[in-house]
C-alpha cells in the first residue's frame, strides 16, 4: 500500500505489521507506557562485578536477546566491539543490536553478523555496516532506523524489550549513579540511554573512571542500576569530540549560511525571545555564529538555543544573546566544559527534546531550525539517509523530530556535491515529509514551500532570492550530463520509522545501478 | 611522452593522453556505477569535437563538472597534437553597458576548478578570471582553456572579465584562447602607457574579425601597478573607447617604488588614478584588501577609496563582497537628497527660474548633474540586486 507520503509500504515484514505514515501528526496512542519488573534495593548491596563476562552472566544474557548501547562517543566508541566479543567468545547469538547509533568503529560488526552473533540491527547505520546491509548483508530481519525522540518513544511503548542495557560512562560510582561530563574521557552526555536504563530488564554500566559515591550530576541513577563494571578503556578521547570544530571556509557553503541567516532575520520569528537549533555542520556553525551578530545587533534576547553544543553556541550564552541552551549532546570540548560550569547550560535527554508521545516535546517549542540533508525533492521531502547510489550510509538523529517541531523548518545544500545533483526530482528514500520543510537554502536562492506563501512576501520584501525549487535544481543540472539510479530489489534492509511509529519508508537493496 | 593535465583536487580531474596505444577513453571515478556514463558522454562528444578518436585518453574524475571534464581533455589533446583546432563553443553573452555599476571586480584564479564551481553566485558586479599571478607557468596553456570553457557554460549574470599575462608574455595566446568563450572585458595588467592599450585593442579588434565577434565588443580594464603606469595614467585611462575602468594594484606598485603600504603611501597614486578616470570619463578601482580576516579594515579601507572618488574596489574572496558593496553604493539618505535636487530644479524649471535653491542653498549645475547620474545609478543597482 502507498503510505501518505507517496511510499510503497508492505503490509508485514515477516511476524511484524507495519503501519503506514498518515501524516507529520496524524496518529497518537492512549495505551500505557511499558516498564520493567520492580526489584527492591537491600542495604550494603555490591553491584560492581570484575569483568564484562561476569556482567554477561549475571544479566542471564542468551540466544535472540536484545542488547542496546549509546553513541555518545561516536567515532572513538570502545564499548559495542569489547561487548561483542565477549558475547561471541561465549558462544551467544542470533542477538539483536539496539545501539542509539553505529559509527565506522563498528565495522568489526560485520564479522559477527556473518558470524551469527548478531542477526538483528534496530538503529542508524553510519558508514561501512550500513552499506554492508544495503549489498543485502545477511541481516535475518530488515534494520530499523528511528529518531531520536522515535527511539525514546519506541521503549517506552514497549515496541522495543530491552533485555540488557550497556551503557559506557565517563565517570560512575560502585552504586551505579554516572554522568558523561567528568571522568579522563568525557563525552559530554550519556542520557541517550536514559531510557534504556529505566527499560531493560538489566542495566549495566562500564566505566574507565570508578569514582567515590555519590557521582554527580546522575544521568544515569542508581535506581535503574543493575551491575557497574570497570573497564580499561570505553572510547578514545581523540574521536570522541572534536576540540573545536571549525567554520566551513567554502565560499559556496559561507552564501547558503549567509542567505540562511538573513532569511532568518527577515522572518517573523526573530524578535526577543526567539529559539532555534544548530548542528555541528560546517554550514550550521556559519549560520549560528551569523545569527549571533545579527542578534547583538538587532538587541535581541534568544530564550534559548538548543545543541547539539558547541563552542558558537556557547559563545552566544556567554555574551548574553540566548538565555539557555537545551543540550542533547555536545560536539566539542568547550561545550562539555560548559556543560559542567554554566548553570543555564542544560542536560537534556531525547525524551525531553523530542518524544512524540509525551506531554511536552523541546523540539515544539523552537521557532527556526536549520538541519542538512543528502537529497532534498520537488515536494520538499527530504532524504538523510540514503545516498543518491541507493546505500544507507547515515541514521535519522534528530532530523524528523527537529523538522516537526520548528515554526520554520530550513534545509541547508548546496545544489551539486561534485557531480551529484542534491536537489532532485523524487528522493531516494524519504526520512521526513515535505509537509513539514518551509524553505530549502541553496547557494542558488531560497526556496519556499508553496504552504508558506507569508515567508516568501517577507523574504520578497528583505531582497532575499526567492525562486521556485524547479529552477534551482535545472540550474546546478545544467553543470554536470545525466546521473545514474541505483536499480533496487524486492528485499527490504530497513524500515524508516516515523516518530509515531508509523513507517515513513522503506530501503530495498541495492541490485546495481542504471 | 605521455601528456598529463589537471589535477587530483576536488572538483577536478586529469587527462591523460597515452602514446602508442589503441584509440579509445578510459574514466576512472569513486563512484563508476553512477557517474560513469555521464562522464564518458562529455568525454565521447569533447574528443569528437577536437577529431581525436584515434588517441588513448585516461580521464580520472574527483567531482569534476562537465566544462572541467571537456577543458582537461581540450588541453591535454591540445598539449599532445599542437596542430588541433581549438573548440569555439556557442556563447551568448548579454552586452554590457560602459557604465554599470562596478562596485566589486572579484578574482578567482583560472586554474582552480574547485574555487571556480560557484563563483558565478556571490553577486560580485564583475567576476575576473585570473590567468596572471595566480596561475604558475606551467598551468597557463590548461588554465585559458579551462576559462573558456566556463565562460561558454555558466550562465552567469555578472560581468565576466578575464585578466590576461602581458601581451608579450602569453598574453596574445590567453586571448586567442579565451575570447572563444566572450567574456565582457579583458583586463590588462601592468600598463604603464597609451601604447600598451593600444596594443591589446588592435589584438582585440583582429580577434573579433576573425572569431565573428561584434568590433567593440569586448572592454578593457588597465591595471595600472607601477611607478611609470601611476604617472602616465591619465593618457592610460584615455587610450580608447574600450576603456570603461582603470584598476589599481597596490602591491606591485609599493614594491616597485619602494614604499611600505599604508593609506599615506598610496594617497598619491590613488588621487592621481581618480583624477585620470573622472578626466576621461571612465571608471576607477581601488587595489585589493588582502587580509581576508580583518573585516574592519577592509570596511575603513573602502570607506576611505569612496571619498577618494574611487567607483569601486577588488576583492580576492567573496567573503568581502558585502562590505565593499556596501561601501559603493548610494545611502538612502544620498539618494533620498539627490531626489530632491532635482526635484528643486524641476520645479525651478517650472516656473522659469534660472536659479535653483534647496535649503537655502544654491544647486549649481555640476551639482545638479551629480544627483542626476547618482539617481539613475541607483536604479541600475536596484535592477541588478533583483535580478540576482
Amino acid at each position: 500500500m502507498k503510505n501518505a507520503a507517496g511510499r510503497e509500504i508492505p503490509g508485514r515484514i515477516g511476524d511484524r505489521r507495519l503501519a503506514p505514515f498518515e501524516g507529520a501528526f496524524a496518529t497518537s496512542r492512549g495505551g500505557a507506557k511499558a516498564g520493567r519488573p520492580q526489584k527492591s534495593a537491600k542495604r550494603c548491596e555490591d553491584k560492581l562485578l570484575p569483568s564484562i563476562d561476569v556482567a554477561i552472566d549475571a544479566c542471564e544474557l542468551s540466544d535472540g536477546m536484545t542488547i542496546s548501547f549509546h553513541h555518545s562517543f561516536r567515532d572513538g566508541d570502545r564499548v559495542v566491539n569489547q561487548v561483542l566479543d565477549v558475547c561471541a567468545r561465549k558462544g551467544i547469538g542470533d542477538l539483536r543490536l539496539f545501539p542509539t547509533a553505529i559509527f565506522p568503529v563498528h565495522e568489526p560488526l560485520i564479522g559477527h553478523i556473518e558470524s551469527g552473533v548478531v542477526s538483528q540491527i534496530e538503529g542508524s547505520m553510519n558508514g561501512p555496516v550500513g552499506a554492508f546491509v544495503s549489498r543485502g548483508g545477511a541481516l535475518a530481519q530488515p534494520a530499523v532506523l528511528r529518531s531520536h525522540g522515535a527511539r525514546w518513544r519506541a521503549v517506552e511503548a514497549g515496541d522495543v524489550e530491552i533485555d540488557v542495557a550497556f551503557i559506557a560512562a565517563p565517570q560512575a560510582d560502585s552504586y551505579g549513579n554516572a554522568n558523561g561530563v567528568h571522568g579522563t574521557t568525557p563525552c559530554g552526555t550519556i542520557s541517550f540511554c536514559a531510557v534504556d536504563a529505566q527499560y531493560a530488564r538489566k542495566t549495566v554500566i562500564l566505566t574507565n573512571d570508578l569514582a567515590p559515591y555519590p557521582v554527580y550530576p546522575m544521568e544515569i541513577e542508581q535506581g535503574w542500576a543493575d551491575y557497574v563494571v570497570e573497564v580499561e578503556e570505553i572510547g578514545d578521547p581523540g574521536s570522541i569530540v572534536s576540540g573545536t570544530l571549525q567554520l566551513t571556509r567554502s565560499p559556496t557553503r559561507l552564501r547558503i549560511a549567509r542567505l540562511t541567516a538573513d532569511a532568518v532575520v527577515a522572518s517573523p520569528y526573530f524578535a526577543d525571545g526567539f529559539s532555534f537549533q544548530g548542528g555541528a555542520g560546517g554550514i550550521s556553525l556559519a549560520v549560528t555564529k551569523y545569527l549571533g551578530d545579527e542578534m547583538e545587533r538587532a538587541g535581541i534576547v534568544g530564550s534559548f538555543g538548543m545543541g547539539g553544543g558547541t563552542k558558537l553556541l556557547v559563545d552566544l550564552l556567554h555574551r548574553g544573546l540566548i538565555r539557555a541552551i537545551l543540550d542533547g549532546q555536545a560536539f566539542d570540548l568547550d561545550a562539555i566544559e560548559s556543560l559542567r560550569d554554566d548553570e543555564a547550560h542544560v542536560l537534556i535527554d531525547p525524551g525531553f527534546y523530542a518524544n512524540a508521545d509525551s506531554r511536552g516535546c523541546a523540539t515544539y517549542k523552537l521557532d527556526v531550525a536549520f538541519l542538512g540533508a543528502t537529497e532534498v525533492d520537488l515536494d520538499f521531502n527530504v532524504n538523510v539517509n540514503t545516498h543518491s547510489d541507493g546505500l544507507l550510509l547515515h541514521g535519522i538523529g534528530g532530523h524528523q523530530d527537529v523538522a516537526s517541531g520548528a515554526a520554520m523548518t530550513m534545509i541547508t545544500v548546496p545544489t551539486l556535491r561534485g557531480r551529484i545533483p542534491v536537489i532532485v526530482d523524487r528522493v531516494t528514500t524519504v526520512t521526513t515529509p515535505g509537509e513539514v520543510i518551509d524553505v530549502v537554502a541553496t547557494e542558488r536562492g531560497l526556496a519556499v514551500n508553496p504552504r508558506r506563501e507569508d515567508l516568501v512576501e517577507r523574504f520578497r520584501a528583505a531582497g532575499l532570492p526567492v525562486r521556485p525549487l524547479e529552477e534551482i535544481k535545472a540550474e546546478a543540472q545544467r553543470m554536470v550530463r545525466s546521473v545514474g539510479r541505483p536499480v533496487f530489489g524486492d528485499e527490504i534492509i530497513a524500515v524508516i520509522e516515523w516518530r509515531d511509529g508509523t513507517v515513513i519508508d522503506v530501503v530495498r537493496k541495492v541490485e546495481g545501478w542504471t | 611522452m605521455d601528456v598529463r593535465v589537471g589535477s587530483e583536487a576536488k572538483g577536478d580531474c586529469t587527462v591523460e593522453v597515452r602514446r602508442g596505444r589503441a584509440g579509445g577513453i578510459e574514466v576512472e571515478t569513486k563512484n563508476a556505477e553512477l557517474l560513469g556514463d555521464g562522464l564518458r558522454a562529455v568525454a565521447t562528444e569533447t574528443i569528437a569535437a577536437l577529431e581525436a578518436e584515434d588517441l588513448a585518453i585516461r580521464v580520472a574524475d574527483s567531482g569534476a563538472l562537465d566544462y572541467v571534464v571537456a577543458a582537461r581533455i581540450e588541453a591535454a589533446v591540445r598539449e599532445a597534437r599542437p596542430e588541433t583546432e581549438p573548440i569555439a563553443p556557442a556563447v551568448e553573452r548579454r552586452a554590457s553597458p560602459r557604465d554599470r555599476p562596478r562596485r566589486s571586480r572579484l578574482y578567482a584564479p583560472g586554474n582552480s576548478p574547485r574555487l571556480l564551481a560557484g563563483i558565478d553566485i556571490h553577486g560580485a558586479d564583475c567576476v575576473l578570471f585570473d590567468l596572471e599571478d595566480s596561475v604558475p607557468p606551467t598551468e597557463k596553456a590548461s588554465a585559458r582553456i579551462l576559462v573558456k570553457h566556463l565562460l561558454a557554460s555558466v550562465p552567469f549574470k555578472d560581468e565576466v572579465w578575464v585578466r590576461i599575462n602581458p601581451l608579450d608574455g602569453g598574453g596574445r595566446d590567453d586571448l586567442a584562447e579565451v575570447l572563444r568563450g566572450r567574456p565582457n572585458g579583458v583586463c590588462l595588467p601592468k600598463a604603464e602607457s597609451a601604447e600598451d592599450v593600444r596594443r591589446l585593442v588592435e589584438e582585440l579588434s583582429d580577434l573579433e574579425a576573425t572569431l565573428g565577434i561584434g568590433h567593440g565588443a569586448t572592454w578593457v580594464m588597465p591595471i595600472v601597478e607601477t611607478a611609470r603606469g601611476v604617472l602616465h595614467s591619465e593618457e592610460i585611462a584615455s587610450a580608447s573607447d574600450r576603456v570603461v575602468m582603470v584598476a589599481f594594484g597596490a602591491e606591485d606598485f609599493t614594491r616597485d617604488i619602494g614604499a611600505l603600504r599604508s593609506d599615506r603611501s598610496l594617497h598619491f597614486a590613488r588621487s592621481r588614478i581618480v583624477a585620470a578616470s573622472a578626466a576621461a570619463e571612465v571608471q576607477a578601482s581601488d587595489t585589493v584588501y588582502a587580509d581576508l580576516e580583518n573585516d574592519v579594515g577592509l570596511a575603513e579601507e573602502s570607506a576611505l577609496a569612496r571619498e577618494l572618488g574611487f567607483d569601486g574596489k577588488g576583492a580576492i574572496n567573496p567573503r568581502q563582497l558585502d562590505s565593499i558593496h556596501r561601501a559603493f553604493s548610494p545611502t538612502k539618505e544620498e539618494l533620498a537628497y539627490a531626489r530632491r535636487v532635482v526635484e528643486a530644479a524641476e520645479e525651478a524649471e517650472a516656473i522659469g527660474s534660472g536659479a535653483v535653491a534647496l535649503d537655502g542653498k544654491m544647486i549649481d549645475r555640476p551639482v545638479l548633474e551629480r544627483a542626476r547620474r547618482l539617481i539613475a545609478y541607483g536604479e541600475q543597482l536596484a535592477e541588478g540586486e533583483v535580478a540576482k
